[in-house]
């Protein structure tokens, strides 16, 4: 401790020439391996290259922008924490579609269950909380997310997956953990109750 | 275990709708059947709204991504470390920083992007301070342009990533070992 | 942090007793003018998320803020670690070994105790 106190002077740190940071953006296996090993900014970016599917698809199944932005951001943080567990043999967006909508589903069951008349109300106009927005919003729109609030959730999250993600059987399978005979069997239901909901509309 | 969805007269029901959602015309039998004429009818019906629906943009609201990262940086914590040798005992790096600036150099070279990187330091008896902060064993996986000569390319990495870990990091690095795991274009 | 002046009866000397915090406080304001040294521990967060003062806030202590640094005394002696975020471009081990050498310089100026500092580079920015 003696000889530090006589020197005085600050050390001199030398600058060192740094390399450039290349432009080209990283696909998802390289950002995965490096978030996987602790790189902050690596989960960063994937984060921001998918929260818009992911957020579309919570938004979709859950009907509502605040529980689906819940949704959204608890998937993302339990992305962060299980990455480990991420073998890499599905591609990235599948396992973070179903980290999504395993998420939704348990907020789903959470809610109070929908009154089993729900056909009644798909043909009403939206009830006006906000009438200029009840005005300019597509009524069958409205209708149809309505009717889509009225099915139970795994039915749901199957047509989601499929009619406004436009995957195909076998990934929702692979999402989903139910077999491919299920999944259809859930979207055709899902599809003929949305078509009797909707009939005045046609 | 779920049965196949069939129409009454046998046809399956997911494919007849899908059929007629991709613009396909009816079939021999489709044309004459009522349960395939109604079972098209609904999703011809549907079909437009549908579209619509699939069609309006949604943007993720800005503060989520803000809020995940908030959470997920105040749950690290850098126990995971290298030792930095000093004259007046050892100081530490963290281990994911480091490799974090491996990566980096890798990746300012032409043709190449860093995957994983893994920093090995040889545990040392503690009696002899300057011995603590040993070098370290790096293994690099890289992704390379397709096209570069990879020897003569790994060779280069070698000598930056020695140079990076003496001069960035101030670790010796002792061993190098790049795997070329894929090519793009 | 106490200044004991002497009693009646006592010789003129005065014991100085500096507290952890005090010691933490010196520690911090050292380590943060090491050329080299980005922030404290505390401002990881916003050198990670690049977003000055809007995710934590201000620091509640300012320029005194002692976040980053923990520190105990015992008897004339102290012992500290400190944790910085430095940048890509400066040696680690070399502003962390001055890091050491800052701290020591000012707690033994400022507050009469040995110190041993031990510090912990936490992240280094590439930008």
């Amino acid at each position: 401790m003696e000889a530090v106190r006589e020197r005085m002077e600050p050390r001199v740190v030398e600058k060192l020439p740094t390399p450039p940071r290349p432009d080209v953006a990283l696909d998802d296996a390289t950002l995965v391996v490096r978030a996987q090993e602790g790189d902050v900014r690596a989960f960063e970016a994937l984060a921001r290259r998918h929260q818009a599917v992911l957020y579309r698809v919570a938004v979709r199944v859950m009907g509502d922008p605040a529980e689906a932005e819940d949704a959204l951001q608890e998937a993302l943080v339990d992305a962060w924490r299980r990455i480990g567990a991420f073998r890499g043999d599905a591609a990235f967006s599948t396992w973070m579609y179903r980290i999504v909508t395993n998420r939704c589903v348990g907020m789903l069951r959470k809610r109070r269950p929908v009154p089993v008349d729900g056909v009644a109300d798909a043909g009403l106009p939206p009830a006006p909380d906000d009438p200029a927005r009840a005005a300019q919003i597509d009524a069958e729109l409205a209708a149809l997310g309505r009717a889509i609030a009225g099915l139970a959730a795994d039915q749901r999250v199957c047509w989601v997956l499929r009619e406004m993600e436009g995957l195909g059987y076998e990934e929702i399978a692979a999402i989903t953990g139910a077999s491919e005979t299920a999944v259809r069997g859930r979207i055709h239901r899902a599809r003929t109750r949305l078509a009797e909901v909707m009939l005045p509309w046609r | 275990m779920a049965l196949e969805e069939l129409l009454a007269c046998g046809r399956d029901a997911t494919a007849a709708w899908d059929r007629a959602v991709a613009g396909a015309g009816p079939d021999e039998h489709e044309a004459g059947c009522r349960h395939c004429r109604a079972a098209r009818a609904d999703a011809l019906g549907l079909d437009a709204v549908v579209h619509r629906m699939a069609a309006q943009p949604v943007e993720a609201p800005p503060s989520v991504i803000d809020r995940v990262m908030t959470a997920v940086v105040s749950e690290l914590r850098p126990h995971d470390v290298l030792l930095l040798p000093s004259p007046h005992g050892p100081n530490r790096l963290s281990r994911p920083a480091a490799a974090a600036v491996l990566r980096s150099v890798v990746d300012g070279m032409d043709g190449l992007r860093a995957r994983s990187c893994r920093i090995e330091q040889s545990e040392r008896d503690g009696e002899d301070d300057a011995a603590v902060g040993s070098a370290v064993d790096v293994a690099v996986t890289v992704t390379g342009r397709f096209g570069i000569d990879l020897a003569s390319v790994t060779a280069r990495v070698r000598q930056m990533v020695v140079a990076a870990g003496e001069q960035a990091l101030g670790v010796p690095v002792s061993r190098v070992d790049i795997d070329v795991v894929d090519l793009w274009d | 942090m106490g200044l004991r002046r002497a009693g009646p009866g006592e010789s003129g000397a005065v014991t100085l007793h500096v507290g952890d915090a005090a010691v933490a406080r010196i520690a911090a304001v050292a380590a943060r003018g090491v050329p080299g040294v980005v922030s404290l521990r505390a401002d990881l967060a916003q050198a990670l998320l690049g977003v000055a003062g809007a995710v934590f806030g201000q620091d509640r202590d300012g320029v005194l803020s002692a976040d980053g640094v923990s520190a105990q005394v015992h008897g004339g002696a102290a012992d500290v670690t400190v944790t910085i975020v430095t940048r890509l471009g400066d040696n680690c081990r070399d502003v962390a070994i001055a890091v050491q050498e800052a701290v020591s310089v000012a707690l033994a100026g400022q507050a009469g105790l040995d110190a041993q500092v031990s510090v912990l580079v936490a992240d280094v920015l590439l930008t």
